[in-house]
């Protein structure tokens, strides 16, 4: 599993930025940086959006900016304002992982994030993992096949760094539990098992 | 007769690591969906939010005027005319009859309105600049009113805007008025009403009723449901299921000044793409170029444009901007096709000894509301129609509003099996033996006219040895226990088994599969074939044959697949793309070379007959020289080597091509599983899998395909269905929380073991291992409970359900 997931991130849930927008009231929890101004809020911050707003991230290692309405999904705002696409948008609601991304060093459904919630913080998605010098997660995917169509595996390589940044001594049935929020169709799971020994017999 | 495999095999058959797999797994690989041109819009689909209604009004004005709105276009195909006349706000337009068909001329007058839109070869076009005679497609936004809708996802248009933020506020403000008509999402529902019609088609109601098909006579049938030892009856079914594509179904389409259209399609058919825009535009084939270079997913569902992949395009043209939809989740659940369901009642007799004395079953399935052919039930009884001397089978296809089928991995053969194989165990178990005995004892016989190294030839051979392998990897012999007689404990052991067939071809069809292979004279090496890699690592496939045949490392040929200019390829279906590319790729090959041969032998005073590859170089046998092969290229000078190769049906099926690639496969698997008797939760602990497959290409690539088949038939077996609420037409889970995949935690430890047979030639094995794991999962609870769970997914409802009904406790 993510380990942010069931653990409040301080920030606003994109379902409860949608329904509170939704009804022009403010959302309980908002942080005031984010909170749409109402007449029932009298001196609030200002309100952001609904037009665009800048978005400043730094994405594996580099300062980008964009602009992006309120509404925009951290996942979205990687893939159709920044061209990032090593993560994919699968389900889009929190339940196959293909979205994983790291925030700050932890592992987060980037479906699940608002683009502003993220704001400056330091994303890392699988396009980290590779270029010049391969990481030894993806290698040990290569190495075994674990993997048919691809879709779903940046985000288990994602997920399974992760974890072993987390704990580099990890047995592979802890790197398992690590993997339980992420889904694969094509079945490659058997060769996930076969990489997960191979990365844990190195130590990570 | 062509050159053949080599004898002696270097790479292939051996495990080779997928070329693209760096760039897949950390996300460079650029998918479909990953497309992002240049001031690219982003589309979206309105559809239907109904089962079964008609379009009452439309009002787009709203739409119009939103913020980022960039163009709409109606969902229905757009017929070419001929311009009568065209003057003020007119226009009048003639149909062109296809004289064929014998169709009629229609003349139609539109009053022009900013609703109306008028394209001449591709463009908008004012009533004005029109002449008499110019052929045009006219569009007519009104026309929607009316239009009849049969499920919730109907496609009734689409709208492009400069954000998909504003795609969506776009079709939230398309003011749309509906009639609700009566609808059926149950197939229980079609069945009571038959002549009830809610659906489209043919059929006079919801139904096309079967025809029963004997062999033998009902006589002899009678008497062996009255003579034989046992008989064993029961009602068996599949649900409807998804697809689940990762990347969704969808494109993004881009036109050029000239008139090209270029578009990144997630499909399975990079040739079917083009050629069905090609015809929806009315355009060579050559002006459209269809680019699917990594694929997500498509298992049957991905092989022609469809709906968005038209609109998309369509709305490109308009807009003259590059135009990307892709599905949503539930778009992509309830409007990309499913795998149709199957209810079967049975009844089976036998003897003592094993043998299977008759069969009969009265089934039906719903494909949804359109795709009846898919749901495909005249194969049963499943493998022992050969061998059981008397059967009837009957099925009906049931229509349904809901979305229609697709073919999905081994269409109908995951059916089949599922309602033989429950009824062949549930006999053994009334009969009081091993169903192993039963299996052996029906298998089909090897046919004494056939090819003896053909399946019909020794097919019998090979199910008996896949049983021998299976059994003996699985432990059968000393895990095996009658029905619900395992270890007392409120976990329950049980071993099941399942037995499948593949058909498949030995090439893709009629039209020859092509690959080229191009030698530089710097010894770079390119193969080309418009094929697609679907996750089946046909990519790396090319690479490996291209490198065998010219001494090579897998690493140095430059693959370039997934477009449609570089030529003819198969879609991805029926597991033909292996048995149709690797040999057009070893034709390439072998060609290249001799191309090569022939060009440099001369500068080299070698004849052409006495070169020969080994690794890395070219040896002249005769006069005992040798150069590394970079060193023999450079002879090329400023020329190249090209070698084009082609493989049909009907080349492979010329004489001495039979060991070059084949069709027909049969597999076995065996599941190991554990069942909880107080929560009903089944868990696979053990699936063994045995699958021949021909010649090995890629061992590694295989044994995964393998292994992530009999996955996709666990899902199958414990989490997968399409559920439909019966009052309002709508399914409850188009999503991944509600419709259930497995995850990690939830796999078995899977055996593979490849039954390699070198002397068949490639054979494809995309479908065949997913065919017989739900089987035996559902066997190995019965083995576990000694009671049936009848119908998938095994949920542990169900298996309570089962177990209250007189199971083990």
């Amino acid at each position: 599993m993510n380990d942010s997931q069931g653990e409040p991130r301080g920030g606003i849930s994109r379902r409860g930025f949608l329904a509170g927008t939704g009804a022009a009231t403010a959302v309980a929890g908002v942080t005031s940086e984010l909170a749409p101004a109402t007449a029932a809020q009298p001196g609030a911050a200002p309100a952001h959006g609904p037009g665009p707003v800048l978005l400043q991230l730094t994405v594996n290692g580099q300062k980008v900016n964009t602009n992006v309405e309120p509404r925009v999904t951290l996942l979205d705002a990687l893939r159709n304002y920044l061209d990032v696409t090593g993560c994919k948008r699968v389900c889009d609601r929190g339940t196959c992982g293909a979205c994983t991304v790291t925030v700050n060093g932890r592992t987060v459904y980037s479906c699940t994030m608002l683009a502003l919630e993220a704001r400056g913080m330091d994303i890392r998605t699988a396009e980290n993992l590779g270029g010049a010098k391969l990481d030894a997660v993806p290698a040990a995917f290569v190495d075994n096949d674990a993997q048919q169509c691809g879709f779903c595996t940046p985000g288990f390589v994602v997920s399974l760094r992760a974890a072993l940044d987390k704990n580099p001594n990890a047995t592979p049935e802890q790197v398992e539990a690590a993997l339980a929020g992420n889904i694969c169709r094509c079945g490659t799971y058997e060769q996930m098992r076969h990489a997960i020994v191979q990365l844990c017999k190195k130590g990570g | 007769m062509a050159e053949g495999w080599p004898k002696k095999r270097r790479i292939l058959g051996t495990k080779v690591k997928r070329i693209d797999g760096p760039a897949k797994s950390t996300g460079f690989a650029k998918y479909s969906y990953d497309i992002n041109r240049k001031g690219m819009l982003q589309g979206a689909v309105l559809r239907s939010p109904y089962p079964h209604a008609k379009i009452k009004s439309l009002d787009t004005t709203a739409a119009r005027k939103t913020p980022g709105f960039k163009g709409l276009v109606i969902i229905a195909p757009m017929p070419l005319w001929l311009v009568v006349k065209a003057e003020g706000d007119t226009l009048e337009i003639k149909s062109i009859p296809n004289k064929k068909k014998k169709e009629k001329e229609i003349r139609r007058t539109v009053k022009v309105t900013p609703t109306v839109t008028i394209l001449r070869a591709n463009k908008i076009v004012k009533l004005a600049d029109l002449k008499v005679d110019d052929q045009v497609q006219v569009e007519v936004e009104q026309d929607v009113v009316g239009r009849e809708l049969f499920f919730v996802g109907d496609e009734i248009l689409a709208v492009a805007a400069d954000t998909e933020e504003h795609a969506k506020d776009v079709l939230r403000a398309i003011k749309i008025e509906y009639q609700e008509l009566a609808f059926v999402v149950s197939i229980e529902e079609v069945l009571k009403n038959p002549d009830k019609k809610t659906t489209p088609g043919p059929q006079p109601g919801n139904i096309t009723p079967g025809k029963e098909f004997f062999k033998g006579q009902a006589a002899d049938l009678e008497a062996a449901f009255k003579n034989s030892d046992a008989t064993a009856e029961g009602t068996y079914g599949v649900p409807v299921i998804s697809h689940q594509c990762l990347e969704t179904h969808g494109l993004v389409a881009e036109w050029d000044a000239e008139g090209g259209l270029t578009v990144w399609a997630s499909t399975q058919a990079t040739i079917n793409v083009m050629n069905g825009l090609a015809g929806r535009f009315n355009i060579p084939p050559t002006k459209v170029r269809c680019i699917t270079h990594y694929m997500g997913g498509g298992f049957g569902s991905k092989f022609a444009p469809y709906p968005e992949g038209f609109a998309a395009a369509d709305l490109a043209r308009r807009a003259g901007a590059a135009v990307k939809i892709m599905l949503d989740r539930e778009e992509e659940i309830t409007t990309a096709g499913n795998r149709p369901s199957a209810i079967g009642s049975v009844k089976i007799a036998g003897n003592k000894d094993g043998s299977i004395t008759g069969f009969s079953i009265d089934c039906h399935g719903t494909p949804g509301f359109t795709g009846g052919a898919t749901v495909n039930l005249g194969l049963l009884p499943y493998i022992y129609a050969d061998g059981i001397p008397t059967f009837k089978r009957i099925h009906t296809v049931a229509y349904t509003n809901a979305g229609g089928a697709r073919a999905m991995r081994a269409p109908g053969h995951p059916q089949n099996c599922v309602l033989t194989e429950f009824a062949v165990d549930d006999l053994a178990g009334k009969l009081g033996i091993d169903p192993l005995i039963v299996r052996r004892k029906n298998l089909p016989p090897n046919n004494p006219k056939a090819d003896k190294i053909s399946w019909a030839g020794r097919r019998n051979t090979v199910y008996n040895e896949q049983l021998d392998l299976a059994t003996k990897l699985a432990g059968w012999k000393e895990k095996w226990h009658p029905p619900g007689k395992g270890k007392a404990g409120t976990v329950k052991h049980g071993i099941g088994m399942a037995i499948h067939t593949w058909g498949g071809f030995a090439a893709g069809g009629a039209t020859p599969n092509e690959c080229h292979v191009i030698i530089n004279k710097d010894g770079s090496v390119t193969a080309e074939s418009s094929t697609q890699d679907l996750g089946t690592a046909q990519r790396t496939v090319t690479a490996i044959v291209t490198a065998e045949i010219l001494g090579l490392q897998v690493s140095d040929v430059v693959v370039k697949i997934g477009e449609s200019q570089y030529g003819y390829s198969t879609g991805s279906g029926g597991s033909t793309t292996c048995p149709a590319q690797a040999p057009a790729t070893l034709l390439a090959a072998q060609n290249a070379r001799n191309e090569l041969f022939k060009k440099v032998a001369p500068k080299l005073n070698a004849d052409p007959k006495d070169l020969v590859i080994e690794p890395g170089k070219v040896v002249d046998t005769k006069n005992k020289k040798e150069w590394a092969w970079k060193e023999f290229c450079a002879r090329l000078g400023m020329d190249e080597a090209k070698g084009k190769g082609e493989w049909s049906l009907a080349i492979s099926n010329e004489p001495g091509n039979e060991n070059i690639s084949s069709g027909q496969v049969g597999g076995v698997q065996i599941a190991e599983v554990l069942v909880d008797s107080e929560t009903g939760v089944v868990r696979a602990k053990h699936i063994v899998a045995v699958q021949d497959c021909g010649l090995v290409v890629n061992k590694l690539a295989c044994e995964s395909q393998v292994a992530g088949g009999v996955i996709m038939g666990l899902n199958y077996a414990l989490f997968e269905e399409n559920i439909l609420d019966k009052v309002t037409g709508r399914q409850v889970n188009p999503d991944m929380e509600f419709y259930k995949l497995g995850g990690l935690g939830d796999m078995p430890k899977i055996t593979v073991h490849m039954m390699d047979m070198p002397e068949r030639g490639v054979i494809g094995i995309g479908e065949p291992p997913t065919i017989s794991t739900a089987a035996a999962i559902g066997n190995a609870v019965f083995n576990a409970l000694g009671v049936r769970v009848p119908f998938l997914p095994l949920t542990p409802k169900r298996v309570l359900d089962a177990i209250a009904k007189g199971g083990a406790k």
